[in-house]
């Protein structure tokens, strides 16, 4: 037994050189978050200018510009929904209005995920096992992988900010350096907090999962609470409630009010050191909410990888379909109203963008790309979790059962496939239901084949993604997103008229017509239908042959 | 003649510059239990995955019960098992909802057996995964394999994480596989274990397989273990021929001997030799003639 031990001591591979483990971590996790937070500072940045560059160009004289202050300035509707809009008639109030609810909740998203996937995430996966033998505590650990994301965050502020003073600098948009960098921070202000509630709800949960849908459940409560505050039914000063109300009051553009950086800049410190604290207090692996580790056998859907991917997923996608219905839902209650502020020469922008149609309709063909959009993340979000599936190491307990890899990856394609059509379905049927509540004479068929025509962009972003899984796995995931990412900026800038049609061409939502505004192109969407199905069966035939590989 | 359960062919894998797996020749038959030992990183998962389909080799062919386990890996994949030494499982489902899947998804399962396997193993099957230690993580696999009573198990590196007691289950559960005429081909870089369940033994070093043989044949192969005590100073030994693996500790030697024990004896006896203990060496000290006083390979 003795020199059984020795030898096992002496064949076992000794800790890889360059840096204790706990250095290694927090590379790693500052790598991670850097990465993501330059990512997403491209993102805001570019919503950001593509904001000011519209309002410039589509309201372009004075008139135009009051008429929109009239119809939205005074909308409790708008208000509560997408905070309160002072004065529309400058470019910065303008974009205040626009984009600032949009950013502040992308900004929420990002915060709890990246935090719960890099504190609770690396925990549950078990790479934090090798660090914790070391000398480093949990609370050590959770300390630097705070620090990371804290790094993470200024590259999203950096990035956001570089976009964000140069689009201020053109001559048409005229916003300075000290009030485009006050904005930029204003819009990771709550991706600062809230990477510091998923740090701290890291603690609280069992699971990264749960980790994170107890952040999203505050994020929740916090719009709920400003959606009120903002309605104008004499609550304002329920404002202050709401980390989401207190980035409000900020006012960056329009009327700052620096001091209200006060309550943002304490919340996340105390949470950080709550977070820390907690993991402090708390046993490997173990949570301070308790979790059932215990549980019945279900076995409904575990008949194979394909009833398995359903079940682990059925959460997250019938949420996502009921944040397209939502959202469809109501834009088709705005469509008539904001239709009817569309004067002559706003008509002649929107044909740009492609809408034909005259009012209600090209408003809802407008606002339908944000839907493709969302269904391009799902399809992406597809693709990644097939590839996680492989480099896991979940996928070889099938691959070594008698489970073709080519039936394995099929199924995958076909779940997804029944994940992507039923939410177009939602984004037409809620379309319309939004419309019909509203009167505005937008028939049922229209709406239906306007949510269906936004499928066939996702099919393409779906098979280039399984193509690349097939040839290069390793890239699956910055390819899918680079394709997604690619087109969504082209089809934002290209709106302007500026870029070439071979630029133009190469964004997958270009080639979708922008139904209901226009009638929508079978043809072209059976062509995407194709090239997306060819590029993935090309991807399965690759996948057939090459070797499995892992992270 | 059947097919062999398993039957390589100059088998070879190249990561880049890295030759994992050097024209591997392999048979195993029929109700055999096969060691497969190397230090770590001398290939013994690569010849694995390649067995499995999961890598594709660079050169040469490999078969399963006469299928290609490249071409036809879903007909090889219906008679054998494999088990990992690194557990990597869903964390949400729980150990009954686990056997559940993987004995779905292979077919044949025996679900006494599989309960018997779970008392034996004392597994908690109602807990989730991510509440597994490793160990019992190990066990989830392990138990998936055996239940499906596969003609061939392959596993690599089984008892990563289990302890001593689980190890003797799985040391059982092996035994009762061989004796039921099921297959058995094991990786390991554990000597006890492979000297307690197996037949016969290969050893792999840098990719190549360096020796093949039952337990007997390997001693023959081998050489002697001698220890010896003195009263005075311990003699130099590292230059009498056919000596190796020289550990001197006070007044006491250890070495090895290969061929003639003569030149040794008579310089042992010149030092004033008190005590002389000679043995058949066990698979351990092989495996340290094999590689010197050097563990690793390389
Ligand atoms: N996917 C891979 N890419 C590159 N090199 C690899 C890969 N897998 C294994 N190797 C190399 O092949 C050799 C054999 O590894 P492996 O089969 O895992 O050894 P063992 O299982 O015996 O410890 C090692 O040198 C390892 O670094
Ligand atoms: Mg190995």
């Amino acid at each position: 037994m003795q020199a059984n031990l020795g030898i096992r001591a002496r064949i076992t591979a000794p800790v890889r050189a360059g840096g204790s483990p706990a250095t290694v971590v927090a590379a790693f996790s500052r790598r991670k978050a850097v990465r993501s937070g330059i990512l997403w500072g491209y993102i805001f940045g570019v919503a950001i200018a593509s904001s000011e560059i519209s309002y410039v160009k589509l309201y372009k004289t004075a008139a135009q510009r009051s008429a929109l202050a009239a119809t939205f300035g005074t909308s409790k509707a708008t208000s509560a929904l997408f905070g309160p809009a002072t004065q529309l008639q400058t470019v910065s109030g303008f974009t205040a209005f626009k984009i600032s609810m949009a950013l502040m909740i992308l900004g929420a998203i990002w915060g709890l995920l990246t935090s719960t996937r890099l504190l609770r995430g690396e925990e549950d996966a078990g790479r934090w096992d090798l660090l914790l033998c070391g000398q480093t505590t949990r609370r050590g650990a959770t300390a630097q992988v705070i620090a990371s994301l804290g790094a993470g965050l200024v590259a999203l502020w950096a990035v956001t900010a570089i976009i964000a003073v140069a689009s201020g600098l053109d001559s048409s948009v005229g916003i300075g350096v000290g009030p485009s960098l006050y904005f930029s921070l204003a819009m990771v202000a709550t991706a600062a907090m809230f990477l510091a509630v998923g740090a701290v709800t890291s603690q609280l949960a069992a699971t990264r999962r749960q980790a994170a849908s107890f952040a999203a459940t505050f994020l929740g409560a916090s719009y709920g609470v400003r959606l009120i505050a903002d309605a104008g039914v004499g609550l304002h000063g329920l404002v202050w409630a709401s980390p989401l109300g207190w980035v409000e009051e900020v006012q960056p553009l329009t009327s700052p009010q620096p001091l209200a950086l006060l309550p943002i800049a304490a919340f996340t410190a105390v949470l950080a050191v709550v977070a820390v604290r907690f993991a402090g207090a708390r046993d490997a692996g173990a949570s301070i909410v308790a979790d059932r580790d215990h549980g019945e056998a279900h076995l409904k859907l575990l008949y194979g990888p394909s009833g398995l991917a359903i079940r682990s997923m059925r959460a997250t996608v019938i949420g996502w379909w009921v944040a397209i219905g939502l959202s469809a839902f109501l834009y088709g209650l705005i469509a008539k109203s904001a239709g009817a502020t569309v004067t002559g020469s706003v008509k002649g922008v929107l044909s740009k963008l492609g809408s034909t149609g005259t009012g209600a309709d090209a408003v809802l063909g407008a606002c339908f790309l944000i839907e493709a959009i969302l269904i391009g993340f799902i399809a992406a979000g597809q693709v990644t979790a097939a590839r996680t599936e492989e480099s896991e190491g979940m996928l070889d307990h099938f691959v070594v059962r008698p489970v073709s890899r080519s039936g394995w990856l099929g199924g995958r394609l076909i779940v997804a496939l029944v994940v992507l059509v039923p939410s177009g379905v939602a984004a037409g049927v809620f379309g319309w239901l939004g419309a019909a509540t509203e009167h505005t004479g937008l028939s049922f068929t229209s709406l239906l084949g306007a949510g269906i025509n936004l499928v066939p962009p996702a099919i393409v972003i779906l098979g280039i993604g399984v193509l690349t899984f097939g040839l290069r796995p390793r890239a699956t995931s910055i390819v899918t997103y680079a394709v997604l990412g690619w087109s969504l900026l082209i089809v934002i800038v290209g709106g302007f008229g500026t870029v070439s049609h071979w630029v133009l061409d190469t964004s997958v939502f270009h080639h979708m017509a922008s139904a209901p505004g226009m009638p929508a192109n079978w043809t072209a969407n059976g062509i995407m239908t194709a090239v997306g199905v060819t590029a993935a069966l090309v991807g399965v035939l690759a996948f057939k042959r090459r070797d499995l590989q892992g992270r | 003649m059947a097919d062999p359960p398993l039957r390589t062919e100059g088998l070879t894998k190249r990561f880049g510059n890295v030759v994992a797996l050097d024209h591997l020749d392999l048979e195993v038959g029929k109700g055999e239990v096969v060691g497969y030992l190397g230090p770590n990183g001398a290939g013994k998962t690569t010849t694995i995955r390649l067995l499995l389909g999961l890598c594709r080799p660079s050169d040469g062919r490999a078969e399963i019960f006469g299928f290609d386990c490249q071409h036809q890996p879903v007909e090889t994949h219906r008679r054998l098992a494999f088990v990992a030494g690194e557990a990597n499982l869903w964390p949400s489902l729980t150990g009954a909802e686990t056997l559940a899947l993987l004995g779905r998804v292979h077919g044949g399962l025996d679900e006494a057996y599989r309960d018997e396997l779970i008392e034996r193993f004392d597994l908690d099957p109602t807990k989730k995964v991510r509440a597994y230690s490793k160990g019992n993580r190990q066990k989830v696999i392990l138990i998936a394999a055996l239940m499906v009573r596969p003609d061939l198990l392959v596993l690599d590196e089984p008892t990563s994480g289990l302890d001593p007691l689980m190890e003797q289950t799985f040391r059982h559960c092996v035994h009762e596989a061989r004796d039921r005429g099921q297959t058995v081909f094991l990786s390991s870089h554990i000597m006890s274990e492979v000297e307690a369940l197996c037949d016969r033994v290969g050893i792999l070093r840098d990719g190549r397989l360096v020796e093949m043989g039952t337990l007997a044949e390997m001693r023959h192969l081998s050489a002697l273990s001698v220890e010896a005590r003195f009263d005075g100073a311990v003699p130099d030994l590292s230059a009498v021929p056919g000596v190796s693996a020289v550990q001197a500790d006070g007044s006491a030697v250890r070495c090895q001997v290969r061929g003639s024990i003569e030149p040794l004896v008579k310089i042992l006896a010149a030092a004033g030799v008190t005590e002389l203990l000679s043995r058949e060496p066990s698979l351990e000290e092989l495996f340290l003639a094999q590689y010197g006083g050097d563990g690793h390979a390389g």
